[in-house]
């Protein structure tokens, strides 16, 4: 479209202006207008953007029936259909004239997340960690993808450069020998944050906190009382293979048993074996049955989940994985990446954490209470699949390659940019190695120092796009941090995009690799806030069977995860983003949820039985602890997300002045009563009637998405029998009941969430326009404009044979010009 | 100025605090402000520390008695912690992180207040930061922590810190640093020029992206040329002789003066506004206090089970503390720059992680707030069930530094109660 006929376009028609007197100006009229929006005034320049977002919400309020006011006339149906008709015209012709002159997206760098990922691929590195040195991304529009929040600072720039030399020489080698790759097995006898533990002394006399001995089953008073070795040593390694060292309580201060005698090499692939197993330890003698009897041992009643983290002291944790340890003996298995110098910390996780005063193992039964017991642990490595090590050769050439700086720097500029390389480039980067060289650094460092240049340059940490149509570099690079988060593979760069059919073949190619799981993370880190899973925690006194549960708070934050990998990998309906016949759980998130749950800590996936309020991301343990404080719950705030990250109807901003309603945990009045006086004020109404109904719903389920009847409160009241994770007395109370009924602003009412979810699938394409929504935001780095409404459309045209399937969604969005063009 | 809050809702997006850096630079000519942060992992008997009334004619607690004369210096405050920071003795490397749950499985520390500001303004002096302890447990125990949670280990040898403040390196170290300087600037330089081919090739609202880009490029360099400046530059002449290494951990009141001291014309030379010491009483053995006979181990007199015995060291020990702060006060007060004194732009911060070491409690956190460029003077008293968020101090420190911040870690604000002069 040409300039002139757009800026004829985008002048608003003689009809509206008449539709407008006739239908608006009666209240939006000079003089004291409504909600101070005078429309007789308003100037139809759509080029401006303030002016603009004023028609947007003209446009959907007339659209969606709320204005004129239902206590007028309506106007007829076809004036209203062509006043919006007419309106939408010269508002997208607006839209499309930005877009063709700057693109809907602005010029970015990289996030955090993909900043880490780039340099993790390019320098074939995957245990490099990079996210945590830089500082936290801006957001706008929900999404940490778009260039108008992600800045760019003195100290940003710091951390670049420091962030880019650590990676460089993490996958330096110093020599070119090959390091040997070794099994290593480690005893917990050997291991003194095991043995020592076996002893009290001043600081613990407690046995919750000690370690014990055991062989086989059987418990080893001698070995406890010191009158028989720690171990059998080698000379008898029939022996010592049974030797076992136990705990009853979980990894937490002051009992952290690591295996810490041996520590990575160097960072890289390991296979670590663990084993172990699980026992029965008995009651203490005395009043105080709930203390065990470290010398009472026997073989144990059920698997215990194990979480292995690795560590480097003081406490910089990472966790590794998780795997069930059984009462028979079992070695364990996992492969991972290691940092140099990290060693292994394992956590069972099902078994409390003992914190003063005076606390009671909440496990321990009259007859004992469930413990683990460690052997030995294995690992193998580091496994080498090159050497010297891709990363090395990017940098330095093949072993024996000539020492040739600009021929490096040219090859490691065309992997690092995922664009051509312009000779200037070149340039400028030898200059910072010959500047180096010239002030006598070492050809390495000096080579080090251009190789960082490159790395905080805008051809590495930008997204180059230009107006227009993407050529097939942009466009590679924009799939690959869709779906992969990171940079686009040999294949992907090489691939003709420009064919719709190589184009769709590369979607469902990196959707089916595994790095299309850091998609699934890094988009619902922030469309669910899943990122601040751990933003607030379960009050101890309130919550106390949450308080300090590292598996529940882990599980829960996996599930969502696996839940949309299982919409992808199934192309799935959208509908599932309310409502599914399944979920992903463990034993813990199935016995929060109340379903029926067998043994283990992996996820998998599990029918619902008919009428189960669970299924979908919005009765999720995750979502429902994003959504509340650890405290309390609000069914404003829950209301407020779930309208606008499940069912895309973002509700307006809350007014300045009023505070917010504080739930009571005294227990007098429930937060309905409370929110009941604000809801009668009209002004106040209007908006909590769009607001609170999901909220409502979801008051039957607590901080952490327990199922609740009853509000838990502090104060006046019995407690309920029952210890927490910690070790405390409960002090909670049930007081209030929940009343989860509610009535959605169209006018139907419901009892509970099953209602609810019921209702809300009715209108199946608006929750998969909101994943669309979501998506192409994240895709493109842009917010949808009014502008691109239509193309939303066609996109849910082209999705709907398939039942609105995840899968077919992504694929559509990628074949659409909103992605295909900046 | 531009208020902070006003200009986010105007943009209509929530910007990350790195946009705000170019606004933190324009204050540089405002005096020189300070931090000091001490953390006493053991704590104070809450008992004899705390005192009874609010406000600003409070009557000075038994602890506090040593302080009299500089009760117009400082500020008590109860009822506050760090939120979620739990866990026993590990909450120790969290009090100026405030990242939670340190004891929990997969835990990873966040940046120090020290180490944020010396991001910002650690370019104005030679050290951007001074770490110090005393009786450090090798390498487990840090006030200050990177952005990754990587620990900065304490310095404990009092010699090495003078020597470090006060003596030319070798010519060695001296020439690794300026050619570490010079190479940074030289990457930026060429990521400059880089940023800058580019603007002529994009639209406004990219140009705009790529100003700040190149402007972020630019300030760093400014910044490692700063740095760089500082090699050239002789040390400052020690204003005091160099002190001798106190030979047992049994000396721990004695090393902790002479971190006092050192703290002290660390910032009389401007060598760098940023200290933090973390002592850890943990690892200290039975100590020498005037006028008292310790018999236990510091940890293990803090486990006192309300035995009288060990409760009156106890007292003995904290109100050494006292009078050593009492002291440092004295000392920053005589001590002047440009008309004011030393104390007035140095806020020290004396606190612990433990509510109560007894039984390892984490909440309602001894703290004492002084100097600085606040109107002191008070106790302030929050709900010692729900305690008031000790992050919001750090907003507070970190603006009195000149920094345009609204938020750090679990802060919900700046410290409700507290003005500057």
């Amino acid at each position: 479209m040409g300039l002139l006929s757009s800026l004829l376009a985008a002048a608003l028609a003689l009809q509206d202006r008449a539709f407008i007197e006739k239908h608006c100006a009666e209240c939006h009229g000079p003089g004291d207008p409504k909600g101070g929006l005078n429309l007789s005034d308003l100037k139809s320049d759509f080029h401006d953007p303030r002016t603009f977002a004023t028609w947007a919400k003209v446009h959907d309020r007339v659209q969606d029936g709320e204005m004129p006011p239902k206590k007028k006339r309506p106007p007829p149906r076809e004036e209203i259909d062509a006043f919006l008709k007419s309106l939408a015209q010269p508002m997208t012709a607006a839209d499309r004239a930005r877009e063709a002159a700057e693109g809907r997206s602005t010029w970015r760098r990289l996030n955090r997340y993909e900043y880490e990922n780039t340099l993790r691929d390019l320098l074939g590195a995957p245990w490099l960690q990079i996210k945590e040195m830089l500082p936290e991304d801006g957001e706008a529009h929900r999404y940490n993808k778009v260039g108008d929040a992600l800045d760019i600072s003195h100290v940003q720039m710091a951390q670049y450069l420091a962030a880019a030399e650590y990676a460089l020489r993490e996958v330096i080698v110093p020599s070119a020998e090959r390091p040997e790759t070794r099994t290593v097995r480690t005893y917990a006898r050997d291991n003194p944050s095991f043995s020592r533990k076996m002893k009290f002394n001043e600081f613990n006399r407690s046995p919750e906190r000690a370690t014990f001995p055991t062989l086989g089953f059987d418990p080893q008073p001698d070995v406890r009382a010191d009158k028989a070795p720690m171990t059998v040593g080698p000379a008898n390694p029939a022996l010592r293979e049974k030797e076992g060292v136990g705990v009853v309580a979980g990894a937490y201060e002051p009992l952290e048993p690591k295996f810490n005698e041996w520590k990575a090499p160097m960072a890289g692939r390991y296979r670590i074996r663990l084993c172990a197993h699980t026992v029965w330890v008995g009651p203490g003698k005395g009043p105080k049955w709930w203390t065990p009897d470290l010398d009472t041992v026997s073989r144990g009643r059920r698997s215990e989940p194990l979480t292995l983290y690795s560590e480097i002291p003081p406490r910089l944790l990472r966790r590794l994985g998780a795997f069930d340890v059984t009462p028979d003996p079992t070695v364990n298995e996992l492969e991972v990446y290691l940092l140099k110098g990290e060693a292994i910390r394992p956590d069972p996780s099902r078994l409390f954490r003992s914190r003063p005063p005076n606390w009671h193992n909440p496990l321990a039964e009259k007859d004992g209470c469930p413990g683990v017991v460690y052997r030995w642990l294995e690992v193998e490595g580091p496994i080498l699949d090159a050497w010297p090590p891709a990363g090395h050769v990017l940098l330095f050439g093949d072993p024996g390659s000539p020492r040739d700086p600009e021929r490096l720097l040219r090859d490691f500029l065309r992997r690092a940019y995922r664009r051509p390389v312009a000779r200037e480039d070149v340039a400028r980067f030898l200059a910072v190695i010959r500047k180096a060289l010239a002030a006598n650094l070492s050809f390495e460092e000096a080579m080090i120092a251009g190789y960082s240049a490159v790395l905080c340059s805008p051809g590495f940490v930008c997204l180059e796009e230009k107006p227009g149509a993407l050529d097939n570099a942009a466009l590679a690079s924009r799939l690959s941090y869709f779906l992969w988060n990171g940079p686009p593979d040999v294949e992907l760069r090489a691939a003709d995009l420009g064919q719709s059919g190589v184009l769709r073949a590369q979607v469902d190619r990196l959707l089916d690799d595994r790095k299309s799981r850091r998609f699934i993370d890094a988009f619902l880190d922030y469309w669910l806030d899943l990122r601040r899973v751990n933003a607030t925690s379960p009050d101890a006194a309130l919550y106390p069977d949450y308080y300090l549960d590292d598996l529940l708070v882990e599980s829960a934050d996996l599930e969502p995860r696996l839940f949309f990998q299982e919409l992808v990998r199934g192309d799935l309906s959208a509908r599932n983003v309310v409502a599914s016949d399944f979920v992903m759980v463990n034993e813990r998130l199935a016995d929060l949820y109340g379903l029926p749950a067998s043994e283990g800590v992996h996820l998998r996936r599990l029918e619902l039985p008919a009428g189960s309020p669970r299924g979908g991301f919005m009765t999720q343990a995750a979502v429902l602890k994003v959504t509340a404080n650890g405290t309390t719950t609000s069914p404003v705030l829950r209301g407020a997300w779930i309208m606008e990250r499940i069912l895309g109807k973002p509700p307006p901003p809350p007014p300045p002045s009023v505070p917010a309603v504080e739930p009571d945990i005294r227990g007098a009045l429930t937060i309905r009563e409370q929110l009941d006086k604000h809801r009668t004020i009209p002004s106040c109404g209007a908006c909590h009637a769009k607001i609170d109904p999901a909220g409502f719903a979801l008051e039957s389920f607590d901080v952490l998405g327990g199922r609740r009847d009853r509000y838990r409160a502090l104060g006046k009241g019995t407690p309920p029998p029952g210890f927490g994770k910690n070790g405390q007395p409960f002090e909670f109370h049930e007081a209030q009941p929940v009343d989860a009924s509610g009535r959605l602003p169209a006018g139907e009412s419901f009892r509970d969430v099953v209602e609810l979810k019921a209702q809300l699938l009715r209108d199946e394409r608006q929750i998969a326009r909101n994943l669309v929504r979501q998506l192409l935001v994240y895709a493109t780095g842009a917010p949808i404009r009014f502008g691109d409404r239509a193309r939303v459309e066609e996109i849910l045209d082209r999705a709907r044979d398939s039942g609105y399937g995840v899968r077919t969604i992504i694929r559509e969005i990628v074949l659409c010009d909103l992605f295909r063009c900046k | 100025m531009l208020n902070r809050r006003q200009f986010l809702r105007g943009t209509g997006v929530a910007l990350a605090l790195p946009a705000m850096e170019r606004f933190a630079l324009a204050k540089n000519a405002e005096p020189p402000r300070r931090i000091l942060a001490i953390c006493n992992n053991l704590g104070l008997l809450p008992d004899k520390f705390f005192p009874a009334e609010a406000g600003p004619s409070y009557a000075l607690s038994p602890t506090l008695e040593p302080l009299k004369e500089h009760r117009n210096d400082f500020t008590v405050l109860s009822g506050v912690m760090h939120p979620d920071v739990d866990g026993g003795h590990p909450a120790d490397n969290c009090f100026l992180t405030c990242a939670p749950h340190p004891s929990n499985g997969g835990f990873r520390n966040t940046i120090s207040l020290d180490q944020f500001a010396a991001q910002r303004i650690g370019h104005l002096t030679r050290f951007p930061s001074l770490t110090l302890g005393v009786n450090i447990q090798n390498g487990l125990r840090s006030l200050s922590w990177t952005a990754a949670g990587v620990l900065l280990p304490p310095e404990e040898k009092p010699s090495a810190v003078f020597q470090k403040l006060f003596l030319r390196g070798t010519p060695e170290e001296v020439q690794a640093q300026i050619r570490r300087l010079e190479m940074g600037r030289s990457i930026m330089d060429a990521v400059a020029g880089q940023v800058k081919s580019l603007e002529g090739q994009v639209g406004a609202r990219d140009r705009d992206r790529l100003e700040q880009y190149f402007s972020g490029v630019r300030e760093l360099e400014k910044r490692l040329e700063k740095a760089r400046e500082w090699e050239d530059v002789p040390k400052p002449q020690a204003p005091v002789a160099p002190p001798e290494d106190p030979a047992s951990p049994k000396e721990y009141m004695r090393k902790t003066r002479l971190m006092y001291e050192l703290a002290r014309v660390a910032f009389l030379t401007d060598s760098t506004r940023l200290v933090t010491l973390m002592l850890d009483s943990v690892n200290t053995p039975a100590l020498d206090v005037e006028g008292c006979e310790i018999k236990d181990g510091y940890h293990n007199l803090s486990h006192h089970g309300k035995s009288p015995a060990k409760l009156a060291q106890l007292e003995a020990i904290d109100r050494q503390h006292m009078k050593m702060l009492a002291e440092l006060f004295t000392s920053l007060k005589g001590s002047a720059e440009e008309g004011s004194s030393l104390l007035d732009r140095t806020m020290v911060l004396y606190g612990s992680n433990m509510g109560n070491a007894n039984t390892h409690v984490t909440t309602n956190l001894p703290v004492l707030f002084a100097g600085g460029g606040f109107k002191q003077g008070q106790h302030l008293l929050f709900d010692r069930e729900r305690n008031y968020p000790l992050p919001n101090l750090f907003v507070s420190m970190l603006q009195r530094l000149g920094l345009e911040v609204d938020h750090f870690a679990t802060s919900t604000g700046t410290m409700r109660g507290l003005e500057m002069c």
